[in-house]
C-alpha cells in the first residue's frame, strides 16, 4: 500500500528509518558537525564568535595541563579496560556454574550499574575519605595506611579506575554470562570425550567462542574508558591538584567554567581523532582473532 | 529521493518548533507576561513564589511567572543555552562572580540609564560590596539578590569541654590559630578548623578574606597584574600552610561538603562560614563571632543578582517594575523574614519587622553588623573564572604539603598575568 502510494521501495525504507535518522542526525550528526566548526573559532557562547583557523590547536599542543590530561586518560583507559573486561570474564565464569545463590549474586554484581553515577559518587566520598571513612578504618585494623585516596594528588586516580571498575564490572558480566549460555553444550562434551581438562576446555573452547563478546566489550569499554567524566564530576572534580583532570574534564572545565568554548571544541577533535584510532585498530585486530560461529 | 530529503526537512523542522518558543511568556490582551528563572527550593521556593502571587495581585496590567532552573551552580550554562537557542526569561538568578560574563552578551539589559532616569530604586542603599559586584565598568549588570559573608561560626560545647573563652571580637590569627590547635584532637577525630579544598572559588574566597586582613589585595589596582602573591598573600598562604601541615588541626574538605555534618556532629570546633550553612547545625549550640585579623577583620561578601534579559520593550519595562518592587525596602524586609537571608539594603535595619527577624534568627545579627567589614570585592572580570582556577590550584597545593607558599603563589601570579595580558 505505502509502497504503491510513495511509488518506489527506496521511498519506503527511508519512511522506515525516518525517526531514526532524524534523531541521529539532530542528536549526533548535527552537534559533531557543529563542533568542528566551533574548533575554528574563538567563541565564548556570549559574544559573536571570531574565526581563528587552527589556532586553537596550535595552542592545545603547547598547553601541559591538556597534554597531562591526554596522559591520564590513557593510564586510566589502560587499567579500566582490562580490570574491568578480565575482572567481568572471570566473575561470570564463576556465576555460570550451578552455585547456591547464584540469582543472588549475579543481582549483586549488577545493582552498581543500575545505581545512579550521583549516589555512587556520594557512597565513595564518605567510604574514601581519609579522617572518617571506613576504607582507612578497615586498612589500620590490617595495619595499613592511612590513604589519602581522592584527596592525595598520588592516588585520585588509582581511587576512580577502583570505583569505575566495580561501577561497570555488571554490565560486562551480564554480556559474558549471555555469550556463555550460548556456548553449545555439545560443543563442551565433545571435548569432555577428547579428554580435555578444564583448562583445556577454557582455553580451546569456551575462550574462542567468547571471544566476540570479548571484543564487544574491549571496544565499547574503550570508548567509554576515554570518554570518563561523570565519576570524576561527582567526586573530585578534576582534582586534587588535577590528577584527575582527563580529557573530558579538561574540556568541560574549558567550556563552561572558562567559557572557552572554541578551545574545548578543539579538544573534543582530538579525543574523537583518538577515540576513532583506538576503535579501528581494535575492531581489525579482533576481527582476524574473533571467531564469530560455532 | 528529493521528495524523502524534503520529508526530512519537513520533520526537522516540526522537532526545531515544537523545542522553540517554550518558556518565553508575551503580551496578551494588554497584559505583559514575565518570566523569572531562579534556583530556590524549599522556604525560600515558597517565599518567591508568595511574592509574585502578591505582586501579580497590586498588578494588573503584569504576570510574572516563576521557573526553577535547578541547581543555581550550573545556572550560567542553561541561560547561556537559553540565549543561544533564543528563547530566554526576563529575569534570572546568577552569582556575582558572572556578572562579568554576561555583561558581555548584548541580550543583558544594561541598567545603569534605568537607575539612573529612577531614584525611586534608591541605589546607594544597597551594600558596597553588592553595588561593586554588579558593575562592570559603566555597566550595571543586575541588582542585588542576596548578600552573604563570612563569620566564624564556632561549638560553644567543644570550647566549655577544653575550659576556652569563646572568640572576641579582637581575636588574632596567633589567637585564633592557637585555639584551632587546642580544639584538635586526633584520637578523636576532632579537628579545630574546616577548609574546602577542592580548589574551586570555594576555597580562593576564605582565602581572599584572609589576603585582605593581611593588607593584600588579589590584582594591581590598574587590574593589569596579580597582586596576591606579596607579603600579604604569603603571609595568609603561610597561615594556612601552618595550620594544616605542622598544626594538623584542620579538617580538608574536598568539596562535597562533609564539613557542615561533621561540624554539626560536634567533629569540627570552628568555621568561617556564612548565614546559608546555619540551619544544617540542628545539633550544636554554636556561637557567632566576627573573623579573627590580622591587620584588620575585613571579611568578604558573595553577593548573587537579578540579571535581567531583554525581550523587547513591554516586557523590559515590566521586569524592571517587578524587581524595584521586589528588592524595595519592606519587600526586601519580608523575604528576610521569610528567609533567614540578610538584608540587601541597609535601610532594612530601619523598618519596623527588622526586630521581629533578628529575634527570629538568632545570631544573625552578627552578620548584618559583619556586612560592614566587607569592604571589598572580588576583581568583576570576564576573565575572573581562570584567576580563580589559579589561585585555587596554589591553595591547594599549600594546604597538602605539595607547594611552599611563596613559590606556589608566584607560580599562579604568572599564570594570572598571563592571562589579564591576552584579556579573553
Amino acid at each position: 500500500m505505502i509502497q504503491r502510494a510513495l511509488g518506489s521501495d527506496h521511498l519506503a525504507g527511508w519512511l522506515f528509518v525516518l525517526p531514526a535518522v532524524v534523531l541521529i542526525g539532530v542528536f549526533g550528526i548535527l552537534p559533531i558537525g557543529w563542533a568542528l566548526l566551533l574548533s575554528f573559532q574563538q567563541n565564548d557562547l556570549l559574544t559573536a564568535p571570531t574565526w581563528v583557523g587552527l589556532d586553537n590547536y596550535r595552542t592545545l599542543a603547547h598547553d601541559p595541563v591538556f597534554r597531562d590530561s591526554i596522559r591520564r586518560t590513557l593510564i586510566y583507559t589502560a587499567l579500566f579496560v582490562p580490570l574491568s573486561v578480565g575482572g567481568a570474564m572471570a566473575v561470570a565464569l564463576l556465576l555460570h556454574r550451578p552455585i547456591r545463590f547464584s540469582r543472588f549474586y549475579r543481582t549483586a554484581v549488577f545493582v552498581p550499574v543500575a545505581t545512579s553515577t550521583v549516589a555512587t559518587g556520594i557512597i565513595f566520598n564518605w567510604l574514601l575519605d581519609p579522617t572518617y571513612g571506613i576504607a582507612n578504618y578497615l586498612l589500620d585494623k590490617v595495619g595499613l595506611g592511612p590513604y589519602g585516596f581522592f584527596q592525595d594528588p598520588d592516588q585520585a586516580l588509582y581511587a576512580i579506575v577502583a570505583m569505575t571498575v566495580w561501577g561497570w564490572l555488571g554490565f560486562d558480566v551480564i554480556i559474558y554470562l549471555a555469550a556463555l549460555q550460548g556456548i553449545p553444550e555439545d560443543l563442551l562434551e565433545a571435548a569432555q570425550l577428547d579428554g580435555a581438562g578444564r583448562w583445556a576446555t577454557f582455553r580451546h573452547v569456551v575462550w574462542p567462542l567468547l571471544s566476540p563478546a570479548t571484543l564487544f566489550l574491549i571496544v565499547w569499554s574503550t570508548i567509554n574508558a576515554l570518554q570518563v567524566f561523570d565519576e570524576i564530576y561527582v567526586t573530585t572534580r578534576g582534582g586534587p591538584l588535577h590528577a584527575t583532570t582527563v580529557l573530558v574534564y579538561f574540556l568541560y572545565n574549558q567550556a563552561f567554567e572558562l567559557f572557552h568554548a572554541g578551545y574545548a571544541a578543539a579538544a573534543a577533535e582530538v579525543l574523537f581523532l583518538i577515540t576513532l584510532v583506538f576503535s579501528v585498530v581494535q575492531l581489525w585486530l579482533g576481527n582476524r582473532r574473533v571467531h564469530y560461529s560455532s | 529521493m528529493r521528495r524523502s530529503l524534503l520529508l526530512v526537512a519537513a520533520s526537522l523542522l516540526v522537532l526545531v518548533a515544537g523545542c522553540g518558543g517554550s518558556g518565553s511568556g508575551s503580551s496578551n490582551g494588554g497584559r505583559v507576561n514575565v518570566v523569572l528563572w531562579h534556583g530556590y527550593i524549599d522556604i525560600e521556593g515558597k517565599a518567591l513564589a508568595d511574592a509574585a502571587k502578591r505582586f501579580n495581585a497590586t498588578h494588573p496590567k503584569i504576570h510574572v511567572t516563576v521557573q526553577n532552573y535547578g541547581n543555581a551552580d550550573y545556572a550560567i550554562q542553561k541561560v547561556l543555552t537559553a540565549i543561544r537557542g533564543g528563547s530566554y526569561p526576563d529575569i534570572v538568578y546568577l552569582y556575582g562572580s558572572w556578572a562579568a560574563n554576561m555583561a558581555r552578551t548584548p541580550r543583558a539589559v544594561d541598567l545603569a540609564p534605568l537607575i539612573k532616569a529612577d531614584p525611586s530604586i534608591n541605589w546607594d542603599d544597597f551594600w558596597p560590596a553588592e553595588r561593586q559586584a554588579v558593575s562592570v565598568g559603566p555597566k550595571i549588570v543586575g541588582v542585588p539578590a542576596l548578600v552573604d559573608n563570612l563569620a566564624l561560626v564556632y561549638n560553644k560545647k567543644l570550647f566549655d569541654q577544653a575550659g576556652m573563652s569563646y572568640p572576641t571580637p579582637d581575636w588574632t590569627w596567633d589567637d585564633f590559630r592557637a585555639a584551632a590547635k587546642r580544639l584538635t584532637d586526633p584520637s578523636a577525630k576532632q579537628f579545630g578548623w574546616a577548609y574546602v579544598n577542592d580548589a574551586s572559588e570555594d576555597t580562593v574566597w576564605r582565602f581572599d578574606a584572609l589576603l585582605w586582613q593581611a593588607g593584600g589585595d588579589i590584582l594591581t589596582p590598574d587590574q593589569k597584574h596579580a597582586a596576591f602573591n606579596s607579603p600579604a598573600g604569603v603571609a595568609a598562604a603561610t597561615l594556612l600552610q601552618q595550620m594544616a601541615t605542622v598544626d594538623h588541626s584542620i579538617y580538608l574538605d574536598n568539596g562535597n561538603g562533609n564539613y557542615a555534618n561533621l561540624f554539626n556532629s560536634g567533629k569540627i570546633a570552628m568555621l568561617f562560614t556564612g548565614p546559608w550553612d546555619l540551619s544544617g547545625f540542628p545539633d550544636v549550640d554554636y556561637g557567632i563571632q566576627i573573623l579573627p585579623g590580622n591587620e584588620n577583620h575585613q571579611t568578604i561578601s558573595g553577593p548573587d543578582q537579578w540579571v535581567m534579559l531583554d525581550n523587547g520593550d513591554d516586557r523590559r519595562n515590566a521586569a524592571w517594575t517587578f524587581l524595584k518592587w521586589f528588592t524595595s525596602p519592606t519587600e526586601a524586609m519580608q523575604w528576610s523574614l521569610a528567609t533567614g537571608d540578610l538584608p540587601i539594603r541597609s535601610s532594612q535595619t530601619q523598618t519596623p519587622d527588622y526586630p521581629k527577624y533578628t529575634a527570629k534568627y538568632p545570631g544573625i545579627a552578627t552578620f548584618v553588623d559583619n556586612e560592614q567589614n566587607a569592604l571589598k570585592a572580588r576583581p568583576v572580570l570576564p576573565t575572573y573564572n581562570e584567576i580563580s582556577q589559579a589561585m585555587g590550584q596554589a591553595i591547594q597545593a599549600i594546604l597538602l604539603g605539595k607547594a611552599q607558599p611563596q613559590q606556589a603563589l608566584d607560580q599562579a601570579a604568572q599564570q594570572v598575568d598571563q592571562v589579564l595580558a591576552q584579556g579573553s
